[in-house]
């Protein structure tokens, strides 16, 4: 018989995990936009985002406090990747292909200094809000998931307004549409992707953070989480920030939704089913691709 | 024509390279304080590739010099300088508004402030067909408009030298007039034009001298007067 609080238990819960692949997905957008690049190290900024909060803490930071360090310190490891990896690569016209193995060699190098630095052993942070779920027809919502999805559309709305109302936001804009003629502009096209890298990897920080209390961090998480916002980013249509939280909020409900039918050895199935039915039915995406 | 001074552009030995291919060949180009000039040949024969090494969007070797000094070779670091460019094709933003497009013509000066009011303010009244649709999608707009917003942008930034590659390309003869009438009109108040056209009948009307690049490689500067005796533009537009 269908238990339809546990059907909406399972919705709640896929739209929760969804909202975190949207945001991995927004940063895979931003960076592309600015540059054409897919940048596979995204994944690490989300595992250094939960990582760097949980060594903070256990410093006896406030919760607080150790979220805004670890988002800038995240936003500079993300300038830095750009600075050293991916730069001196664009600069020589690298293709697409050198990009991604490039970005991919970043997140292995970030992941095996984890490791060295933490361990191996899973982390976890105390949810923000340590209060008893609130319950609505029999669905137990508990309070990180309402900072999952509070958070997360405090963040679309001021993603919004940056692109749309501020210059720095009609700059990038204007690189995603045409890196010459934004540079004929004065814009410094390079700042614009140094920038993007710094957006996205806060971007990635703040999904771990968010993510991390409910699941937990170590230092091979990065990849999944990678793999997941590059399918929310193609399904939403790739280089359309919000079509990626759209392909993300897709995503983490086909998965909930595999596990309560079919169980939990089913959800990287229906993800990957999910990337495959955009593919070969909707190629460009819910949104339909910017490029 | 304004009275000139001196050289506000010096091209010398500008060589640029597709791969193995030699797109421009030591171009050499002088252009005066106030001038308009046009360079003219034919499709493929180098003139883009001459403005794009000028402005530093193709890499190339030689110098190109503005009011005596060096430029970078950085697009934007170009526009930094004074100089701007309205590309071929246009290069509009598109998916983006008619002011949207305006505001970052005037990125150096954070596209805000009492200047850029004065700068738009003297766009719309050049081009009072942009001041209606200000909130319109800019890629909505018909090629004769694009043009125009192309070329109001770059007057955003308040230039020295202005730029143009093929003004004309895909527009309807009277906007083309228009187009080439307001050029006139900007130059006339002292700014100093590089025009590329290939329709060289209508860049001879409003250019003083012209360049006529064949294979990568400026072979005639004329002066506009003696046009009509000229055997090599003739073969090449007059036939």
């Amino acid at each position: 018989m269908l238990d339809l609080s546990f059907l909406g238990q399972t919705i709640l819960n896929g739209l929760s995990v969804g909202c975190i692949y949207g945001l991995i997905g927004i940063g895979f957008c931003v960076i592309y936009n600015a540059s054409g690049i897919v940048n596979f190290a995204q994944g690490a900024f989300v595992m250094l985002g939960g990582m760097i909060t949980y060594v903070l803490v256990s410093l006896n930071v406030p919760l607080i406090l150790a979220a805004a360090i670890t988002i800038i310190c995240v936003a500079l490891v993300g300038v830095i990747i750009e600075r050293i990896v991916v730069r001196p690569l664009w600069d020589r016209k690298a293709t697409m292909f050198v990009m991604i193995l490039a970005t991919l060699a970043a997140q292995i190098v970030i992941e095996r200094a984890t490791l060295i630095v933490v361990g191996d052993q899973p982390k976890s942070l105390p949810v923000f809000t340590d209060l008893p779920p609130l319950r609505l027809f029999g669905i137990a919502i508990g309070y990180q998931t309402l900072w999952i999805f509070g958070t997360s559309i405090v963040l679309i709305i001021a993603l919004g307004l940056f692109f749309q109302k501020t210059l720095v936001g009609r700059a990038m804009r204007a690189c995603a549409i045409n890196r010459e003629a934004a540079a004929l502009q004065g814009i410094q096209v390079s700042h614009m992707l140094a920038l993007s890298f710094a957006l996205s990897a806060g971007l990635g920080a703040i999904a771990g953070i968010l993510v991390t209390p409910t699941q937990f961090t170590a230092f091979n998480v990065g990849t999944p989480f990678a793999i997941s916002g590059f399918i929310a980013a193609i399904v939403g249509g790739f280089g359309r920030p919000f079509g990626a939280f759209l392909g993300g909020l897709t995503l983490g409900l086909a998965q909930a939704l595999a596990v309560y039918s079919l169980g939990s050895g089913l959800k990287n199935m229906a993800a990957l089913s999910v990337l495959l039915l955009f593919l070969f039915l909707r190629p460009s995406g819910i949104l339909g691709s910017a490029k | 024509m304004s009275i000139t001074t001196g050289n506000i552009l010096e091209v010398r030995g500008l060589t640029a390279r597709y791969g193995e291919v030699t797109a421009l060949r030591s171009a050499d180009l002088d252009l005066k304080e106030g001038e308009l000039i046009a360079v003219l040949g034919p499709n493929g024969a180098g003139k883009s590739t001459l403005m794009r090494s000028i402005v530093g969007l193709t890499s190339a070797s030689g110098d190109v010099r503005f009011r005596g000094e060096l430029l970078p070779r950085n697009a934007a670091a170009v526009a930094a300088r004074g100089i701007a460019l309205v590309p071929e094709g246009r290069g509009i933003f598109g998916p983006m508004s008619v002011e949207e497009n305006l505001q970052l013509g005037a990125y150096m000066i954070n596209g805000r402030g009492e200047d850029y009011e004065r700068r738009l303010s003297r766009v719309l009244t050049l081009f009072p067909r942009l001041k209606e649709r200000l909130s319109q999608a800019a890629g909505s707009m018909s090629g004769g408009e694009q043009q125009m917003l192309a070329v109001g942008r770059a007057l955003m930034a308040d230039p020295k030298l202005l730029l143009l590659d093929e003004p004309s390309l895909g527009l309807a003869p009277k906007v083309t007039a228009e187009i080439l009438e307001t050029l006139a009109e900007l130059n006339r108040s002292g700014l100093s034009v590089l025009l590329v056209e290939q329709k060289a009948p209508l860049a001879l009307k409003i250019a003083s001298r012209a360049y006529v690049v064949v294979n990568g490689r400026i072979s005639t500067e004329i002066d506009t007067k003696e046009i009509t005796s000229h055997d090599q533009l003739a073969r090449y537009y007059f036939q």
